[in-house]
């Protein structure tokens, strides 16, 4: 089940330690978020972390060997945990998203996310096709990722629900379906777009309506928009400095030390510590990427591509709603947001990460 | 795991499709990378304004309002410091409790539904003033603070009124209950009209606030500027003199001016208020005083308008003169009464005055001799003469609603009744009765043009203002004339205010004009009859007593103009005070 200890030798240092440089970055803005106090955020998510890490590691010395076998079971876990949560989920804002399992309150569909791509993983891995895959070989894993996607969506969580689906199809297109597929349906899609609409929730076609003109509603749920641009435009170049933001420290901005996180970090560092952050994630996504293209089984570089890009789709999807590119649709930014879940996820998927990366196929591992 | 011979043509595609979706992540990065630039380098400025404009308020600081001092700088407005309860709604959701304790504690007898209902209407981080506070209940409250986090107590500046007899002149300050200003300004005569001196000019507090608009720091305070002082030429030992003259018993009036300049001593009205009452905002007093019939807020120096009587005389004396219709020497023989068109125009003296010439006319207010005068006046020529010596004119001296007032003419006949001018008019026009209309303060200008020949300077108020001249000058023949007359009127044994010189024989020697203004036609023989007064006229049908002098009677420095509504004839009531006011601002030498 485990691998052997001097193997943790063999480990990316270069990505855990990237790791480690997002989180404490997180860390110190949420010390700022919270006008330079560790109480009540920063301090929580270091416990978390420390609380986590162990299972980290767990996860980093699996054999991958077991992680295939187990792919079934785990989504079948989650899809029971997302039905529980339906029926006896905790409700906040609106929503059942949480389940309430040993002191924490988990959110299932991170996890979710997880479990899917690793399902899809093995399912292309056992496909072992030649060439492009056609359309029946497929509608496997796009029923289950519609399965899961629905599941979210109810709750509803859209935008969990979005990035649930958008890995399924990035997986399935990564996996080679032929290229008529996934350009027949972006032009079903932008036909059908505006049926779509009525199937929209009031406060989600609102949020969109808002996402593109927030002046509709500047001290409602435009507020939001308008405040994180304010204080992103407000740090200019070079940022009012740490603990300088004054559009956070006099809490003008909503929600801050969650999804608006990066409106908090932009008004302190400015365009120039944006870019670094930027830099850091794309290192992140890369890093994988360059090791899988060294891989030869569809389960380790699926794995590699579809998590990698995950945590930089979530990374992009959360800077796009502080600047006013998509709708704010509650997407928390890897690593710096404040919350256990995504914190969790985020590292079970890093710890995939690097458990797949270390592995060499010259060494046969595999066998 | 099974380890799978992945195809070349496997492998390829996927990472073909890994480029691919790369292409699109780094595609869509430069979009952020866009949208970042575009909000932290081009259009930074725009979001540190928007971000500034955020978190800083800005609370101005009422300025200090400018004082105002009579001619001998005494103070007769300024500011002082008052003290109030207010209620910060936001600062504790349970303030109606706060408010029922307060109430109970300091048994305020508050209407709590109505002031709830009106915190709830207001902005909950502008203070709301529940009441005012005492001394007492200042301490009570200290005492019991711990129950109060929502009520505080408030300093304010409020205006301040020592002398009471001023309220007249100064006016008072109030806010408008509409108006976004946040400190009172002047509503009333001198308070309003030199509202732009007085104001100063208000600092502003710069805070940094939150979302919440809760002050977190101050950044920068620019102090306000006190407006600037004013300087009245009022003496307020003469204001409060002539006062203390007029009756209580009946409405009226008082005016001194010094004729050399100009410049208003005093200016009186019975009855009279107090605008500490405005200030102190005393609904109960402030009500009363708007519905009272006796029409308290009204200086009726400045403000009522009455007929002149016989103090009107010299004007047709002087146009008769100017015009060549009579000279010193003209004589009419007064029977009692003139005749015009079957209509007979009593004197006042019922036997009539015999043979009468100008001086004995003015002397002794002959009637009839200012009867055959106006058979050859022109009413327009009147008119115009009158307007030139002060009459029909608007004194803007600085109290709130100058009025004109009115001497007839053809013109304003026409346009006001649509009927043409008849002779007899003219006649009851030269006895300063029938159409005219004159106020205290345009009298006492009247007698100061006489005095000067004609070229009188402008009444006035405010002691900066520069003394500017009204009016032409008229033949100095003619002056002394009238000058002569008028000072017989008080100094010779038949003239109508002969009696002040044994009622006061010590006072400074004075002269003038008696005057009774009619209130309705009754019996016109009886007018400046002594007598009159003892006969059972209801007190509201009795004429206005008039006066009009000046002092000392050789070389005129001050002009008294009283009227005593309902007070009976000129001569017994308004004379003695005139002349005691005279006496007065003679002895003060201001």
């Amino acid at each position: 089940m485990f691998k052997e200890v001097k193997s943790l030798m063999d480990i990316n240092w270069i990505f855990f330690f990237l790791l480690l440089v997002i989180f404490w970055i997180g860390e110190i803005n949420l010390y700022s978020a919270a006008n330079g106090n560790f109480e009540p955020w920063a301090y929580n998510q270091l416990k978390r972390f420390l609380f986590f890490l162990p299972i980290f590691f767990f996860i980093l010395m699996l054999q991958p060997r077991f992680i295939f076998n187990v792919t079934e079971i785990i989504l079948i876990t989650t899809v029971i945990g997302l039905i529980i949560t339906l029926f006896f989920g905790y409700t906040g804002m609106g929503a059942k998203r949480w389940i309430r399992i040993g002191g924490f309150n988990l959110q299932i569909s991170e996890f979710a996310k997880i479990a899917l791509v690793l399902f899809m993983a093995k399912y292309f891995h056992k496909l072992n096709a030649e060439k492009t895959i056609g359309l029946l070989r497929s509608i496997l894993p796009l029923i289950i990722s519609l399965i899961v996607f629905i599941l979210v969506a109810i709750q509803p969580d859209l935008g969990t629900a979005v990035i649930i689906l958008t890995l399924g199809l990035i997986a399935i297109f990564y996996a080679g379906i032929n290229l008529i597929y996934p350009i027949l349906s972006l032009i079903v899609l932008g036909i059908s777009s505006p049926f779509l609409w009525t199937l929209l929730k009031p406060y989600q076609q609102n949020r969109v309506m808002i996402f593109l003109n927030p002046d509709l509603d500047p001290l409602g749920k435009g507020y939001h928009i308008i405040q994180s641009k304010i204080a992103i435009g407000s740090g200019g170049m070079r940022g009012n400095g740490f603990l300088g933001g004054s559009q956070s420290s006099l809490d003008f901005l909503p929600e801050k030390e969650t999804d608006f996180v990066f409106a908090i970090f932009s008004e302190q560092f400015g365009f120039t510590g944006s870019m670094v952050i930027l830099g850091l994630f794309l290192f992140l996504f890369l890093i994988p990427i360059f090791k899988s293209f060294f891989l030869t089984q569809v389960f380790n570089k699926l794995i590699l591509f579809v998590l990698s890009f995950k945590i930089f789709f979530e990374f992009l999807i959360n800077i796009s709603m502080t600047i006013g590119l998509v709708p704010v649709v509650g997407v928390a930014l890897p690593f710096m947001s404040y919350g256990g879940s995504s914190l969790l996820s985020n590292m079970i998927i890093c710890a995939l990460l690097i458990n797949i990366m270390s592995i060499s196929e010259k060494k046969r591992m595999f066998s | 795991m099974e380890d799978n011979k992945t195809s070349k043509e496997s492998i390829k595609i996927l990472n073909r499709r890994s480029f691919i979706i790369i292409f699109i992540s780094v595609f869509f990065s430069l979009f952020v990378i866009l949208r970042l630039f575009s909000l932290q380098i081009i259009n930074s400025n725009f979001y540190k304004k928007k971000s500034i404009e955020n978190k800083v308020s800005v609370k101005a600081i009422p300025p200090l309002r400018g004082d105002i001092f009579d001619n001998n700088n005494n103070l007769i407005a300024g500011s002082t410091s008052s003290y109030e309860f207010v209620i910060f709604k936001n600062l504790n959701k349970k303030f109606i409790d706060e408010l029922n304790s307060l109430n109970s504690i300091l048994s305020l007898d508050l209407d709590l539904p109505k002031i709830i209902n009106e915190i709830n209407k207001k902005n909950p981080y502008v203070p709301y003033k529940i009441s005012k506070a005492g001394w007492d209940q200042i301490v009570k409250f200290e005492k019991n603070k711990f129950l109060f986090t929502a009520i505080k107590i408030q300093e304010s500046k409020k205006r301040y009124y020592p002398h009471k007899n001023m309220s007249q002149i100064l006016g008072y300050t109030g806010s408008s209950s509409l108006s976004s200003e946040l400190y009172p300004k002047g509503v009333f005569h001198i308070e309003k009209t030199f509202e732009n001196i007085l104001k100063g000019k208000p600092g502003k507090i710069f805070n940094e606030v939150n979302s919440q608009g809760r002050i977190v720091r101050e950044i920068s305070i620019q102090e306000p500027i006190k407006g600037n002082n004013l300087h009245l030429t009022i003496n307020l030992k003469m204001q409060d003199f002539a006062q203390s003259l007029l009756p209580l018993t009946n409405k009226g009036s008082i005016v001194v001016l010094n004729c050399q300049d100009g410049s208003i001593l005093s200016m009186n009205s019975n009855p009279t208020f107090n605008s500490q009452a405005f200030e102190d905002r005393d609904n109960s007093v402030i009500e009363r005083l708007l519905s009272d019939n006796s029409k308290p807020l009204i200086n009726r120096a400045f403000s009522g308008f009455y007929p002149p009587g016989s103090v009107f005389k010299p004007i047709p004396a002087l146009l008769g003169l100017q015009k060549n219709v009579i000279n010193e020497n003209t004589e009419v023989i007064c029977k009692g009464h003139s005749t015009l068109k079957d209509r007979n125009y009593y004197c006042w003296k019922k036997g009539g005055h015999g043979r009468v010439n100008l001086k004995k006319a003015i002397k002794e207010s002959c009637d009839v001799y200012f009867y055959e005068l106006a058979k050859k006046t022109n009413i327009d020529e009147l008119s115009q003469l009158a307007t030139s010596l002060g009459l029909n004119q608007k004194y803007d001296i600085g109290l709130s609603n100058p009025q004109q007032g009115l001497v007839p003419n053809k013109k304003w006949k026409k346009a006001y009744l649509d009927q043409g001018w008849y002779l007899g008019e003219t006649l009851i026009t030269c006895i300063g009765q029938g159409f005219n209309l004159t106020s205290p303060l345009q009298l006492a200008t009247l007698y100061s043009a006489l005095i000067n020949g004609g070229k009188y300077p402008k009444p006035r108020i405010h002691n900066d203002e520069n003394v500017s001249y009204l009016g032409d000058a008229f033949d100095k023949k003619y002056h002394d004339l009238i000058l002569e007359s008028l000072n017989a009127t008080v100094l010779e044994p038949s003239g109508t205010a002969f009696k002040l010189n044994n009622l006061h024989p010590n006072f400074v020697k004075i002269g003038g004009k008696t005057g009774t203004s009619q209130v309705i036609r009754i019996k016109e023989e009886d007018r400046e009859d002594d007598l009159y007064k003892s006969k059972e006229v209801e007190d509201r049908f009795k004429d206005h007593s008039v006066f009009v002098g000046y002092a000392p009677f050789d070389k005129p420095k001050y002009v008294a103009s009283v009227i005593i509504e309902n007070g009976g004839s000129g001569s017994a009531v308004a004379a003695p005070i005139a002349h005691k006011a005279l006496n007065f601002a003679y002895n003060l030498n201001v």
